[in-house]
């Protein structure tokens, strides 16, 4: 540790105060590794409890928070799925129900894949199962005593309504909510069966033979048991409430309704899920029992999507418009902005890659629109769309002769703009609002230029013997791009893609400067939508709704986009 | 791959011999069109925010004589001297915060075994997927929580604006992936020394990696001055707003002045535009890299 000392020296040093300082079973070669261990998760720490309690708790919240009804008040009375029914009325049901049965078959083909390599490798999953599934239970044991803690610890504001509200009195009420028997229990409950678990775990490996340590099933089963018993909960909630709605519409006499829309939505998506089964699966058949096989497919496609057309808008006529504005502008705004922006920078960082002078000029003019801050561009861009007949973009239509543009206070379809006014296209025909469009632009200008980025990156990390392989072969430019530079780009177009759509799914900044109460809300994507619901309403249990049904969105995108991706895309 | 990414100049393909006159007139045509669409409308800022009041709503593209003094007077009008000290305090607090975390849990998944390693990562990366919507509620309950126990209060103050950015998931990846290019042999060495994790990582890892360091220092200065939606919720007084729901306050009471709010919206822009220029290379080359790999 001394610099005056020489190498040699200090270390001997250091380990001779080492050999006296430690105990005997912190030394040698595996103490060693115990410390680094410690060491590490002390380096973890504070990074993992920032992200924990705003990055990952949240979750757990949002869903505690999204059960609970009620106007300005962080607990309101439980109201079950009450919120996301008002969001998107009996479609919950439906997902609640399929996301359970979901996360149990993924449980179910976790543990299926574990016995077949058994089977095939011989190797020994079964000792695992104890450990794996009592360290899942204490998990879920961890869960239950968040959701008794959580609730107490938000009643003691109201608890001091009326009392004296010192600092002292919240701690004390926080201290005492925290020592409440079934807290408590719940809380040795869980560290009791997680240490049970992991102890088993350590058992089970040191008992096993050495050469079949290779495989570990622990945190399969450990991942198999948290999945079967949120499936479970969340199988168990939906039942109760479709029940309670049930009962409820007896009541009204309207009973059978909510049943049967529930089959025949599930009936729709199935036939959906299952046409595209079949067609994937035609491909490795023979040609005539392939060409039946997409016949059937195809005959499933429509029957399933009639069905759901038949369905689907009386649902969504139930459920908060909003909401489905909200979603339905921000599909708009994803096919309206993703595919022009990847193809006007695919042609730029093409272009870009040949050999040209002022290279560096040009990339760093073109990433300004994205560094520069949200809020400054969009004002800027705020008075190039304004209204006024005087405004730039209505100047220039005023010079070629046509009328100005009420651009980001339009609230009608462009479609339904360039029909003219004598024919109604409906709600869906009338395609996004001319605001929306200029906010599409203002997206599109701002993102050009990180895709470029992103793709001369992805252009640089194509070896160079490709192109020249393939021009003695007698490749001219087009066949070059076509066969070697796009297929090797496929990952950057992939990851690129949907991190436009997922960010339009997440847009804020710059829709919430750009949007006009003229508009009539046509511009509000999903988070818009949420922020309203929070900071104009002040309903938070259900801006957690909205925000788990988005997040739900997201999740099916990109489970989606990575089945989609595992076929098309070429990863080297 | 990354590694490719970051070559800072960036590789050219050889032209084909043939019709190479003709093409590169088409290429510059679209590349000089491409830049000239990215930059106009910072011109037009440019040029509104020295007209007077007549010219920029009567929708002149150049003033008669520059006026100077709008800028001057948006500054007092937006009380810019407040926002733009607010955000610099902000900045400040949560990256010298977040070099400190991010450094440390970085580290650890560079260069340090322990059990559980690819699990926390992929915990680590999976935030990246939660939209920001669905911390709003739970965050902003949790922050006015904190700050009931807590010696300073959170809401409307610094707490809850820095600390729950100090770590972030996007920060501890873009530091792992230039800790690990770093060569075990140095840690070896290190360790004959008698230099411990701290200490390696303090005198030898950051100073190797000071260019992903300034680039994580890059990005949380644009990502407080982006900060809208957060700071929207957890203030209600303007003594810790930040720039930019300064301006936004801004444009809404300028109203028809034009030339004003354009000389606010470059006023905000102006210090990152001046850092991207110095910077450009720490910042596309982040990019790029984080981006290809996340």
């Amino acid at each position: 540790m001394d610099g005056s000392l020489s190498p040699s020296a200090a270390v001997r040093t250091d380990l001779l105060r080492q050999m006296q300082a430690v105990p005997r079973w912190y030394r040698g070669r595996q103490s060693r590794r115990l410390r680094e261990m410690l060491l590490a998760y002390s380096f973890l720490a504070p990074a993992f409890i920032i992200i924990g309690l705003f990055g990952l708790f949240p979750l757990a919240f949002a869903a505690y928070e999204s059960t609970l009804k009620g106007l300005n008040k962080i607990v309101g009375s439980y109201d079950g799925l009450g919120n996301y029914v008002k969001a998107v009325d009996n479609l919950i049901y439906i997902i609640a129900f399929w996301l359970a049965a979901g996360l149990i078959l993924y449980a179910g083909r976790t543990i299926a894949r574990a016995f077949q390599e058994r089977r095939q490798q011989q190797t020994e999953p079964l000792p695992w199962l104890a450990p794996g599934f009592v360290t899942a239970v204490g998990v879920a044991l961890f869960a239950h005593f968040v959701y008794l803690l959580l609730p107490e610890l938000l009643l003691i504001p109201s608890k001091l309504r009326g009392q004296i509200n010192t600092q002292a009195a919240f701690r004390g009420l926080v201290v005492e909510a925290w020592w409440l028997p079934k807290v408590q229990i719940a809380l040795w409950g869980a560290i009791a069966l997680l240490a049970l678990g992991v102890g088993g775990a350590l058992f089970v490996n040191s008992r096993l033979p050495r050469a079949r340590r290779n495989r570990i099933y622990f945190a399969p089963f450990v991942s198999a048991g948290i999945t079967v018993t949120a499936g479970a909960a969340l199988a168990w909630l939906t039942w109760t409430e479709i029940n309670a709605a049930y009962s409820d519409a007896l009541e009204k006499g309207e009973g059978l309704d909510l049943w049967s829309q529930i089959v025949t939505i599930s009936a729709g998506f199935l036939l959906l899920l299952l046409a595209w089964w079949v067609w994937e699966s035609a491909g490795d058949r023979p040609s005539n029992t392939a060409m039946a096989l997409r016949l059937g497919s195809a005959a499933m496609l429509m029957v399933g999507g009639w069905t759901l057309i038949g369905e689907l808008p009386r649902v969504i006529a139930a459920g908060d418009q909003d909401w489905w504005i909200g979603l339905m502008a921000t599909v708009y705004y994803v096919l309206g902005t993703a595919p022009i922006q990847l193809g006007l920078s695919l042609i730029l960082a093409v272009l870009l890659f040949q050999k040209i002078r002022g290279q560096s000029v040009f990339r760093v003019l073109y990433f300004l629109p994205y560094v520069a801050p949200f809020v400054g561009t969009a004002a800027v861009f705020r008075i190039i769309f304004s209204n006024r007949p005087s405004a730039p973009l209505n100047s220039m239509l005023t010079m070629l002769g046509a009328d100005p543009l009420l651009w980001l206070s339009e609230p009608t379809g462009i479609f339904q703009m360039i029909a003219g006014s004598h024919v109604d296209l409906g709600p869906i025909l009338a395609g996004p609002s001319l605001a929306l469009v200029a906010i599409m632009i203002y997206g599109i200008w701002t993102f050009v230029g990180f895709d470029t980025v992103i793709f001369l990156a992805g252009l640089g990390a194509i070896p160079n013997e490709l192109y020249e392989v393939s021009a003695i072969d007698g490749a001219d430019g087009w066949a070059q791009f076509r066969h070697v530079t796009l297929p090797l780009l496929s990952p950057t177009i992939y990851f690129l893609s949907l991190y436009a759509v997922i960010g339009t799914f997440k847009a804020f900044n710059h829709i919430f400067v750009l949007r006009q109460a003229a508009a009539l809300g046509t511009t509000d994507t999903a988070s818009i939508v949420i922020f309203q619901a929070f900071k104009r309403d002040t309903r938070y249990g259900y801006a957690s709704a909205l925000a788990i049904l988005l997040l739900i969105i997201i999740l099916a995108i990109t489970m989606i986009n990575n089945r989609v991706a595992s076929r098309r895309v070429f990863y080297g | 791959m990354a590694k490719s990414a970051m070559a800072a100049p960036i590789r050219q393909r050889r032209p084909a011999a043939k019709g190479v006159a003709l093409n590169r007139v088409i290429i510059y045509t679209v590349l000089i069109f491409g830049a000239a669409a990215a930059i106009l409308p910072f011109l037009y800022t440019v040029s509104v925010s020295l007209m007077n009041l007549t010219e920029a709503t009567g929708g002149r593209a150049f003033p008669n004589t520059p006026q100077w003094s709008n800028y001057v007077e948006a500054w007092h009008d937006a009380q810019f001297s407040l926002y733009f000290m607010n955000s610099i305090k902000i900045t400040l607090i949560t990256v010298g915060g977040a070099i400190v975390f991010c450094a440390l849990a970085a580290y650890a998944f560079a260069q340090m075994e322990f059990p559980g390693k690819g699990f926390l990562f992929t915990l680590l990366l999976s935030t990246l997927m939660l939209p920001e919507a669905i911390t709003w509620v739970p965050n902003f309950i949790t922050v006015s929580w904190l700050g009931r126990i807590s010696p300073v209060p959170w809401i409307n103050n610094w707490p809850a604006l820095t600390i729950p950015f100090m770590a972030s998931a996007f920060g501890i990846f873009l530091l792992r992936q230039f800790f690990q290019q770093i060569p075990k042999e140095l840690w070896d060495s290190a360790q004959i020394d008698g230099a411990g994790h701290l200490r390696y990582l303090i005198t030898v890892i950051l100073p190797l990696s000071s260019a992903a360091v300034m680039t994580l220092v890059l990005f949380g200065f644009v990502g407080s001055w982006n900060a809208l939606a957060w700071p929207i919720l957890v203030t209600t007084t303007p003594d810790w707003r930040p720039i930019s729901y300064g301006l936004l306050a801004f444009l809404d009471e300028a109203g028809a002045l034009l030339h004003l709010q354009m000389a606010g919206a470059l006023i905000t822009m102006l210090p990152i535009v001046v850092l991207y220029f110095f910077t450009q290379r720490h910042f596309i080359e982040g990019i790029a890299t984080t981006g290809l790999k996340g």
